[in-house]
């Protein structure tokens, strides 16, 4: 099989049963001159206009974030990957990708950033008519119009369809009547389009709208206080027979929850991006702070304890980086071949989101988790002064913890992650079955004692990976036989199929990506990259075991569990290595370079 | 043969760091076996020309040329070029400051002299012509040869005690064929900072950063510096936001200072900071957090708040003097 | 009018100095390099902000270099230069890149002359002034505004102690420093325009150096602070005195 095509074709989930070459990811030490010049604009333009006013942000000074939005605006940053034809530069997903990632660490900058670029842009630029584009996408994409998006009510959150917003057609058949109430809108004390979800009538499905802020019947209540993104303007907005042109429903009726779901990918994608953006800020102040603090006459980050978390910070954030750029590639792939297949740009683009929606909620639960770690950790370090008002811990912490709740709960997350690849599976889209009987029938074999390959730098970790698969389809198999339909109500067994599905993808996203690096740029080159892979992966062993004996102590039963209990723990053994002395070569060399610097 | 030096006053005066420039030429003349010829140019009292003399000056070169008053660069170089030939000079040397750079260029090329910009040390002879220099705004120092015949040093002011002696030098009128061209910038008008000390001369500096929280409390700097008789001076931050005028701004993109004393007040000490004045003789740190990376870089420190410290540091200060 | 902006290639003023090579060579692993930002922030954005007003018509940058100096050329075509020509060659000596640059602009027309007050790493300020000398016109350093009217410029440069106002008759070299222009950050626009634009690569014929770097040295550390107590500056006073000797 032609190793190119055969990863050309990969589809979403089929990580779970297929190896991919580490030559085929995209990997972020490849980027370009152009993009590293959009990065190091993006890196400016926070330095200069937004870090040095975040407080004013978070006092929400009136017309600042509009003001900064218009700036960024300027530099062409709302419209990356909006086509050229509607203003925008036609960029690809990875570079804007790039952006979310390089302005990630703005705060409630970067909040307002992706609400406007993301959920505010996308559902009418992919599913907007062609007058609809053209009225509103070149504004959206300069800056001129601010957008955001209407889905969550009082009373429906993650389970959105539930909403009660409602539309009717007004006597004359030229508007829409909406009536109902929205919540956690971010934007919308600034916003001049609302994308907005209410159901027609007493249909079954949601519809969305393209609501402009003048439209009659539309208000807005007070600013939300919230625990962070303090800066980030969100507020409810009411909609009281608010008259929208029929003209402006957004794609067919009903459509409305299929916009919102497929929306909600890219954003979980992009929250990655931003996510890790935020850490690598966060890391870089947390050395800074190491190696100027001094304690029993020494700096801080000279002890092993610091060294450990600074080691650790590094690892969630270089793992979590990898899986978002693999996954950025392979939908961007996706939708490549989808457009030579002839499919329309816009809808080939949903369809390969669609596509790589496990790997995005994957990706936003364990990038929105790094960075939590890596807040707290960073308060660690900061000692009392993290526990400071004035020190920038305060904030970074504050402002972490909303990324596990929006874009979907990191519950919410977790549950899809399952469900998708499991109903995937029963489509017939993913044959799952085929590589679990092989597993099941492993089981009951001689076990494998391997030693014949021959050793490289990566065999013991493509084996561990090949193992995590094994594990992960035993335990789901398993699930999935034992509890049939009633599955989805075990939510502890998919918390635990989740939690293994997302260390499996990061394991093996960072071990194709070391690999990759090491091929371009040797192996002494990579050494604090091949520790961070081996740590990773070590600890990602246990964490597996973790949750796979957590379910199968849930459901299984006597011999057979006993079978899988054993099974788990040989797909899950890996040899001892010394990770203590793994992460002081990875400490060491953040603490020499004194920022984050992988 | 000799060692020549261009000798700068302003309106007749002869300034401390010139005097720097021809004891650092009088040494390298002793060690080349030479002497030392000044040049002077422009309107200025015999007398005042002769205390060269007192640094080790032989002989003084003087262009009584009206129009040299005000800087003039390609005369400079017509004038430094044509003393150097009727010298035979091998070795040039002029303060390395705003005039110094914008003649002393000109006579390297003129000369095909290789050049050190920013001297630190005495040529090292015994390893060709090699000469200590700043590089990387301060953080670190290169060693340059300058391997063409004739040399041109552009001496850092403040790099040598000046030590006055004795002697007296001799005066000679210099006749220099100056063309229209050495006259082509017109000065339309000019507007000195007066009753300050200037930084770039100031043996003392007090600095302010963002920890001043405000131009309204640089009187509290202001009040310091008069009693030192220093010399103001302040971070980035402070002259990006505009607190204080950029000229007194010092760092890597800012000016680069030696004073022998440098008394910086809420700066917290970032690299780009340290580098344009970690030159100084002298550092004392005031500020409120004892975790400031300018503490590493002081010799004294103070932590507390700015607003509290400076009028006692000012008070002690003029009790002091009215002792001594 | 034609203006020629030279830009040179510096580590980021954040950088730490680290030595390699028997401390005979900077190690740049690691560094990130930019345009100088004399260069860059002030010297290449007035001569874009005379282009925007429509006095210029030309802004063309040079610099001199390896291939791997591309990157910045490119962020300077980027913020808005037409054109772009490097210089192939290595050179750390003044009066070297001053020969390659006059060598490229002798009789190509350019008008003014724009670099930046001086480079962050060598430090010297000089070549400016020795271009000026070898194309045989006139120099003004330390700039803080530049206008042009007329076929001459009107500057308001440093002195000492204070400033002063000098009118030149172009072709001119000015030096430039803050004051001149303020920084700006490249767009989208332009950062996808740079890879259209001209770069010119010229292969100079060699010339000797007349100084060689022969080693470097970093700063030795400070030995040690003495802290004095809040309320008591007196003490302090005493230090400065008796011991630091400073008055």
């Amino acid at each position: 099989m032609n190793a190119t095509e055969s990863v050309k074709a990969i589809k979403g989930g089929e990580f779970l049963i297929r190896e991919t070459a580490a030559e085929s990811v995209f990997i972020p030490e490849e980027w370009n001159e152009e993009q590293l010049m959009i990065a190091e604009t993006c890196t400016n333009f926070l330095a200069q206009h937004v870090t040095p006013n975040l407080s004013r942000i978070d006092e929400q000074e009136a017309g600042l974030m509009p003001h900064l939005m218009n700036e960024a605006g300027e530099l062409g940053l709302l419209g990356i990957s909006v086509p050229e034809e509607y203003g925008g530069f036609g960029k690809d997903f990875k570079t804007s990708m790039l952006v979310a990632e390089k302005l990630g660490g703005g705060h409630s900058f970067s909040v307002a950033f992706s609400a406007h670029t993301g959920i505010g842009t996308l559902p009418i630029l992919y599913y907007g008519n062609a007058a609809q584009k053209e009225k509103y996408i070149p504004k959206l994409a300069s800056g001129e119009w601010k957008g955001a998006y209407c889905l969550t009510e009082p009373s429906s959150g993650s389970d959105a369809n539930s909403g009660k917003a409602r539309a009717k057609l007004s006597a004359d058949g030229k508007y829409y009547l909406i009536t109902g109430q929205k919540m956690w809108i971010t934007n919308a004390g600034f916003a001049d389009i609302f994308t907005v979800f209410a159901k027609i009538d007493d249909d079954e499905n949601l519809s969305a709208f393209i609501v402009e802020k003048g439209f009659e019947g539309l208000t807005l209540n007070t600013e939300e206080h919230k625990m962070g993104i303090k800066g980030s303007s969100t507020r409810q907005v009411f909609f009281n027979d608010c008259k929208v042109p029929v003209e402006n429903l957004l794609s067919e009726r009903q459509n409305g929850f299929k916009i919102a779901v497929n929306i909600l990918n890219i954003g979980r994608m992009k929250l990655g991006g931003g996510t890790v953006g935020a850490c690598k800020e966060v890391i870089t102040s947390s050395v800074g702070y190491a190696n100027e603090r001094e304690q029993f006459g020494r700096p801080i980050s000279k002890y092993g304890a610091i060294r450990h978390k600074l080691a650790q910070q590094a690892i969630l954030t270089y793992a979590s980086e990898s899986a978002v750029y693999r996954a950025s590639q392979n939908m961007e792939e996706a939708t490549e071949l989808l457009l030579e297949s002839g499919v329309d740009a816009a809808k080939a683009k949903l369809k390969g989101i669609e596509q790589f929606a496990i790997e995005a909620a994957i990706i936003k639960v364990h990038a929105s988790e790094a960075l939590d770690f890596v807040v707290d950790e960073g308060v660690q370090i900061y000692g009392g002064m993290g526990y400071s008002a004035e020190a920038p811990m305060d904030r970074a912490y504050r402002d972490s913890r909303i990324n596990r709740i929006f874009e979907g709960t990191n519950e919410i997350n977790r549950m899809l992650t399952v469900d998708m690849m499991l109903k995937r599976a029963m489509k017939g889209e993913l044959d799952l079955m085929g590589p679990a009987q092989k597993v099941a029938g492993e089981l009951v074999s001689i076990p494998d004692f391997g030693g014949t390959e021959e050793a490289g730098l990566f065999t013991k970790e493509k084996k561990y990976i090949a193992n995590f698969k094994k594990a992960i389809l035993m335990v789901a198999g398993a699930a999935v036989q034992k509890l049939m339909t009633q599955l989805s109500k075990e939510q502890e067994v998919l918390m635990n199929l989740a939690d293994m599905l997302i260390e499996l993808y990061v394991s093996e996203s960072l071990q194709l990506r070391v690999e990759k690096l090491v091929n371009l740029k040797g192996e002494e080159a990579c050494k604090e990259q091949l520790d961070i892979m081996r740590v990773y992966i070590n600890d990602a062993a246990e964490m597996i075991a973790k949750a796979g004996k957590e379910a199968l102590n849930t459901f299984a039963e006597s011999d057979e569990k006993r079978m899988m209990l054993m099974g788990l723990k040989r797909f899950t053994k890996t040899e001892d290595i010394n990770t203590t002395q793994c992460r002081r070569n990875i400490a060491a060399k953040l603490i020499a370079e004194n920022k984050y610097c992988f | 043969m000799s060692v020549i030096v261009l000798v700068e006053h302003t309106g007749g005066i002869i300034k401390k760091k010139n005097f720097e420039a021809v004891q650092y030429a009088s040494r390298i003349a002793e060690n080349t076996g030479t002497t030392v010829t000044t040049l002077v140019l422009g309107t200025i009292a015999v007398s005042e020309m002769e205390s060269l003399g007192e640094y080790g000056a032989q002989k003084v070169l003087h262009v009584a040329d009206g129009r040299l008053d005000e800087l003039h660069a390609r005369a400079y170089a017509s004038a430094l070029f044509t003393a150097a030939q009727k010298e035979n000079a091998k070795i040039i040397v002029t303060l390395h400051d705003i005039n110094g750079r914008a003649v002393a260029p000109r006579v390297a090329v003129k000369l095909k002299a290789g050049l050190v910009a920013g001297a630190l040390s005495y040529p090292d002879l015994e390893n060709g012509f090699v000469i200590k220099k700043a590089v990387f705004s301060g953080k670190a120092f290169a060693f340059v040869n300058i391997v063409s015949d004739v040399k041109v040093i552009m001496l850092m002011a403040n790099s040598f005690p000046v030590i006055k002696g004795d002697g007296k030098a001799v005066v000679e009128k210099l006749e220099v064929n100056f063309s229209d061209k050495d006259f082509g910038v017109k000065v339309k008008q000019v507007n000195k900072v007066t009753g300050e000390v200037l930084l770039s001369d100031a043996d003392l500096v007090v600095s302010g950063g963002r920890g001043m929280k405000g131009p309204e409390n640089w009187g509290l700097i202001e009040n310091l510096a008069k009693e030192l008789g220093a010399a103001t001076a302040c971070s980035r931050p402070v002259s990006d936001a505009d607190w204080r005028p950029h000229h007194e701004h010092v760092g890597q993109t800012g000016g680069t200072i030696r004073p022998n004393l440098y008394i910086a007040v809420g700066i917290s000490g970032a690299i780009q900071h340290l580098a344009g004045v970690n030159g100084s003789k002298n550092i004392v740190v005031i500020n409120k957090d004892p975790e400031a990376p300018f503490f590493k870089a002081a010799n004294y420190g103070v932590v507390g708040d700015a607003m509290e410290i400076l009028p006692k540091l000012t008070e002690a200060v003029r009790k002091f003097k009215q002792q001594h | 009018m034609k203006i020629l902006v030279c830009i040179s290639q510096v580590p980021d003023t954040s950088t730490k100095i680290i030595l390699k090579d028997n401390n005979t060579a900077f190690n740049s692993s690691g560094v990130t390099f930019v345009i100088n930002p004399y260069d860059e922030w002030y010297a290449l954005i007035r001569a874009l902000e005379l282009k925007e007003s429509g006095i210029a018509t030309d802004v063309h940058l040079i610099t001199v270099g390896r291939a791997d100096v591309e990157p910045i050329i490119r962020k300077g075509l980027a913020l808005g230069g037409d054109e772009a020509i490097r210089i192939d060659a290595d050179s750390n000596d003044p009066y070297e890149t001053a020969n390659y640059i006059a060598g490229y602009a002798r009789g190509a027309g350019y008008d003014l002359i724009l670099c930046g007050k001086e480079s962050i790493d060598y430090n010297n300020g000089t070549t400016g002034a020795m271009l000026a000398e070898l194309l045989d016109i006139d120099y003004i350093g330390f700039a803080a505004d530049i206008q042009i009217e007329a076929g001459s410029a009107i500057v308001t440069r440093e002195i000492e102690g204070g400033e002063e106002v000098d009118t030149v008759n172009l072709p001119a070299v000015i030096s430039c420093q803050k004051g001149v222009a303020e920084a700006r950050i490249p767009n989208m626009r332009g950062i996808m325009a740079a890879r259209t634009r001209p770069l010119k690569v010229i292969t100079p014929s060699a010339l000797t150096p007349v100084t060689a770097i022969l080693s470097y040295e970093l700063p030795p550390a400070k030995a040690g602070i003495k802290l004095v107590s809040s309320d008591n500056m007196d003490e302090l006073v005493e230090l400065l005195h008796s011991e630091a000797k400073v008055f």
